[in-house]
């Protein structure tokens, strides 16, 4: 296993470099003026381009990106082209935002989607009928639609909760509980749809084999043949796709974070991403990567545990 | 009975988690009678006055105080400068410093800071460098008394001085670039770099011994936002104090309910900015009676109740209602004609139209409003056609490259009228084309060498002449909304959208 991580991570620690150099030429393909956009359209060429000049855009490409890489080895992510702030500041204030709501919507998508999976799974009948048609429902339902509406209801009318802003949770637990809790639940609602569906299948799949209808006709409990056998089977598609959810998280986490005016990663990239501010979207890029890799390892590693088969495959 | 417990143990739970959550809702943003937090969408390029912007100026002026203070109805009131005056070239200012003023770390307020913070911003290559470019050199005369010499006399010279030129920093903070996010003036408040998120959030606490009239609020913060939608909540729910909002859709949720305070405020102006009036990109704009057939053929009052819900006032020009310049009968001086606007272009020697290309920014040009001006041009036979354009690319396209006629833009009306002179009509970003004619000159030439207030006449002499030539297509002043959540009180700010942060007072 220790080889298998090690192995994983050195492969990612390339797709690291590789992805960097990538991101950086495609920023860096002419037509985006830097200084022109940093100085607004009043400034005179002759600024804008001195402007340019002092931000080193007037030099190779190649040569600019070994700059960033060299600084990048070393810890500086640069500064912000159009807000000055520091790239590695920025990110470690927005970076506990996003991943607040990361981890909250796949935990609260786990727990309701293998609850729901399973009890459809084993009960069948009009129970799997209603966990279906949730299912449905919660895949037809427009994200942002939803993210509207709890704003509206939970925020705005009733004030349950704060409609806008993150409390940290090191400055408030409860306050950090009010501010992610209805952008968790949006976020929820779709990857509770997909996960409960996959893990449905599964259940009903791996019921049907002939080793649960041996243990079954052993007389074991049913909740022990459920959890103890069924369940480490049937986890497997789960997790593989919460997993990639949970990836794919950070582009349903663009729209409620500027629904909720949260300050994190996802609103950030589109905010200067359009601004073509190269050091910024370069650390986003970053974190981004680093977080794929390692959370495909988490799920790689999860399921082998789960299931020694796929640790030998 | 069991099953009742159950239910009602659950109640109960929710019941406790919903009231732990709502005591702790807002926590990140309650506010009380001593702290003002505003909501906008203008962000900073950094705290260094020689990078301020005039749609910026909350963020410094909480901070950094201006050599002369623009009061809410666009007069000047002495801050750091008790009083100016100008020699009759009107190429020496002389400012008279106040002498009580030091910088936190001991410096003092005098000319040399003066002299030190605007040849800085004149050099420094910000966004708003140009408004100095007419500035020479500052002689220190003494501790108290600056004299600008200017290579030409600048009308608006005390105007910028109230505007981010006039920001005043602390000379011994100019080496390296600590000033970006690290600000050091004389200002109000103190940045709480503690819990300032640059990017996102902002948070000033109140200086101590600071030698002006203090503002009302020991803290002000300012939330960036990059959506109305998140601002209208944060108002609707007291999160956020006070906004501005210019989407109309968010203004009707704002005035629909009852709790926000609103006011509105007729300022920015959209529309057309011809910059090809020689002809060189398309030679049909050469000729005047094409560009007053296109200020005929576009239906002003139908866009302004369309695209905007009627919020705002159809314009025929670019001076503000503030400026001596504006006159009321300009607003109206060309009617939605296409009979007329036919003729015009059959006079000129187009009978048949011709083809106009101009670059769309969807930020500024929405579907319908393309639509609308499609329509309405290939009425008299106009054919024009967008150039989609990605906001990164687009000012490349537009300013460096120089590859289209013109485009649509929302401008300000500042209150001053050599401002909007400056920038719209005299050879530069906005003409660079270097259109002019003997009018304009002799206009302006007289307008930039008559004292202050002396000048009305040609200044009202020479907006005609630019409606008259169909320099622009305005189509309308766009009204924008001043909400609150009730706890605040703000007063516009006359000729600019944002509200200086002196504006701002607990509601009565």
């Amino acid at each position: 296993m220790l080889s298998f991580i090690l192995r994983r991570l050195g492969s990612g620690l390339l797709l690291l470099v590789v992805i960097s150099a990538l991101a950086y030429l495609l920023l860096s393909l002419p037509g985006t003026d830097v200084g022109r956009h940093v100085l607004g359209p009043a400034a005179p060429q002759q600024a804008v381009d001195a402007h340019n000049a002092e931000l080193g855009l007037d030099r190779p490409v190649a040569v600019r990106y070994l700059d960033w890489l060299t600084s990048a080895l070393q810890g500086d992510l640069g500064r912000s082209w159009f807000t000055s702030e520091d790239v590695s500041r920025a990110l470690a204030n927005r970076l506990p935002v996003t991943v607040s709501l990361m981890v909250g919507v796949t935990l609260v998508t786990a727990v309701v989607s293998f609850v729901l999976g399973v009890w459809a799974g084993v009960r069948r009948g009009a129970v799997d009928r209603v966990v279906q048609t949730v299912g449905v429902l919660g895949y037809a339902l427009p994200g942002f639609l939803v993210t509207l509406v709890l704003v509206l209801v939970f925020a705005v009318r009733l004030g349950w909760f704060p409609a806008i802003g993150y409390t940290p949770l090191s400055q408030s637990p409860g306050g950090w509980l009010a501010t992610v809790t209805l952008p968790v639940l949006s976020l929820s609602v779709a990857g509770i749809a997909g996960v409960s569906q996959q893990v449905r299948s599964s259940v009903i799949e791996v019921m049907g084999r002939d080793y649960v209808r041996t243990l079954r006709s052993r007389g074991l409990p049913a909740s022990r043949v459920v959890f103890r056998h069924v369940l480490r089977s049937a986890a497997t598609p789960g997790l593989t796709v919460l997993g990639m959810q949970f990836v794919g998280l950070l582009g349903g986490a663009v729209i409620v974070e500027q629904i909720f005016g949260l300050p994190g990663i996802g609103a950030m990239t589109v905010q200067y991403t359009t601004r073509g501010d190269i050091p910024v979207i370069m650390g986003v890029v970053m974190v981004t990567v680093v977080g794929v890799i390692l959370t495909n390892l988490l799920v790689d590693v999860l399921v082998g545990w789960l299931n020694p088969k796929a640790r030998v495959s | 009975m069991q099953t009742k417990t159950r239910i009602n143990t659950g109640v109960a739970a929710a019941g406790a988690l919903a009231l732990m959550l709502t005591g702790c809702a807002g926590s990140s943003a309650d506010t009380d009678s001593s702290s003002l937090t505003i909501g906008t969408m203008t962000v900073p390029q950094s705290l260094d006055p020689a990078e301020a912007m005039g749609s910026a100026m909350p963020y410094f002026q909480a901070v950094y105080d201006t050599l002369v203070k623009r009061e809410p109805d666009g007069g000047y009131a002495p801050m750091l400068a008790t009083g100016w005056t100008y020699d009759e070239s009107l190429t020496e200012l002389t400012l008279t410093l106040r002498e009580d003023v030091t910088f936190d770390d001991g410096t003092p307020f005098d000319a040399e800071a003066v002299k030190a913070n605007l040849e800085r911003f004149r050099d420094g290559g910000g966004g708003q460098a140009q408004t100095m470019a007419l500035l020479e050199e500052v002689e220190v005369v003494d501790a108290t008394t600056a004299v600008l010499h200017l290579e030409q006399p600048n009308p608006a010279m005390v105007f910028y001085l109230s505007d981010a030129a006039g920001l005043m920093a602390n000379p011994a903070a100019f080496d390296g670039d600590s000033l970006t996010t690290d600000p050091d003036g004389t200002g109000p408040y103190e940045l709480d770099s503690g819990r300032t998120a640059v990017g996102t959030t902002w948070v000033y606490t109140r200086a101590d011994g600071y030698w002006g009239e203090e503002l009302p609020y020991d803290e002000v913060a300012i939330n960036l936002f990059d959506n109305e939608n998140a601002i209208v909540n944060g108002v609707r729910t007291g999160q956020i104090n006070a906004a501005l909002l210019q989407d109309v859709d968010q203004q009707a949720v704002a005035e629909s309910d009852p709790e926000v305070q609103t006011q509105p405020q007729a300022i920015d102006y959209q529309g057309i900015i011809l910059f090809d009036r020689d002809g060189h990109i398309t030679p049909e704009l050469a000729e005047p009676g094409v560009r007053q057939a296109i200020n005929h053929a576009v239906d002003r009052e139908t866009m302004l109740e369309q695209l905007r819900n009627g919020q705002g006032e159809t314009t025929n020009q670019i001076f503000g209602p503030q400026t001596d310049a504006y006159d009321p009968e300009l607003d109206s001086y060309y009617d939605h004609d296409p009979e007329r606007a036919r003729e015009l272009l059959a006079d000129a020697g187009y009978p048949d139209g011709f083809a106009l290309t101009l670059p769309r920014m969807s930020e500024i040009v929405s579907d319908p409003l393309a639509t609308s001006l499609q329509s309405d041009l290939a009425d008299v036979g106009i054919d024009l056609t967008w150039d989609n354009l990605d906001s990164g690319s687009a000012l490349n396209s537009i300013f460096t490259e120089q590859a289209y006629p013109g485009m649509v833009m929302n401008n300000a009306q500042p209150a001053e009228d050599w401002v909007t002179t400056v920038e719209l009509v005299l050879p530069g970003t906005f003409n660079f084309f270097g259109t002019t004619d003997e009018t304009v000159q002799e206009l302006t030439r007289a307008i930039q060498t008559s004292p202050e207030g002396e000048a009305a006449d040609q200044a009202r002499e020479l907006n005609r002449h630019l409606v008259e030539q169909g320099w622009f297509v305005p189509f309308y002043r766009m009204t924008f909304l001043h909400v609150s959540d009730g706890t605040v009180d703000v007063e516009p700010q006359s000729g600019m959208a944002v509200p200086a942060l002196y504006n701002y007072a607990p509601a009565e």
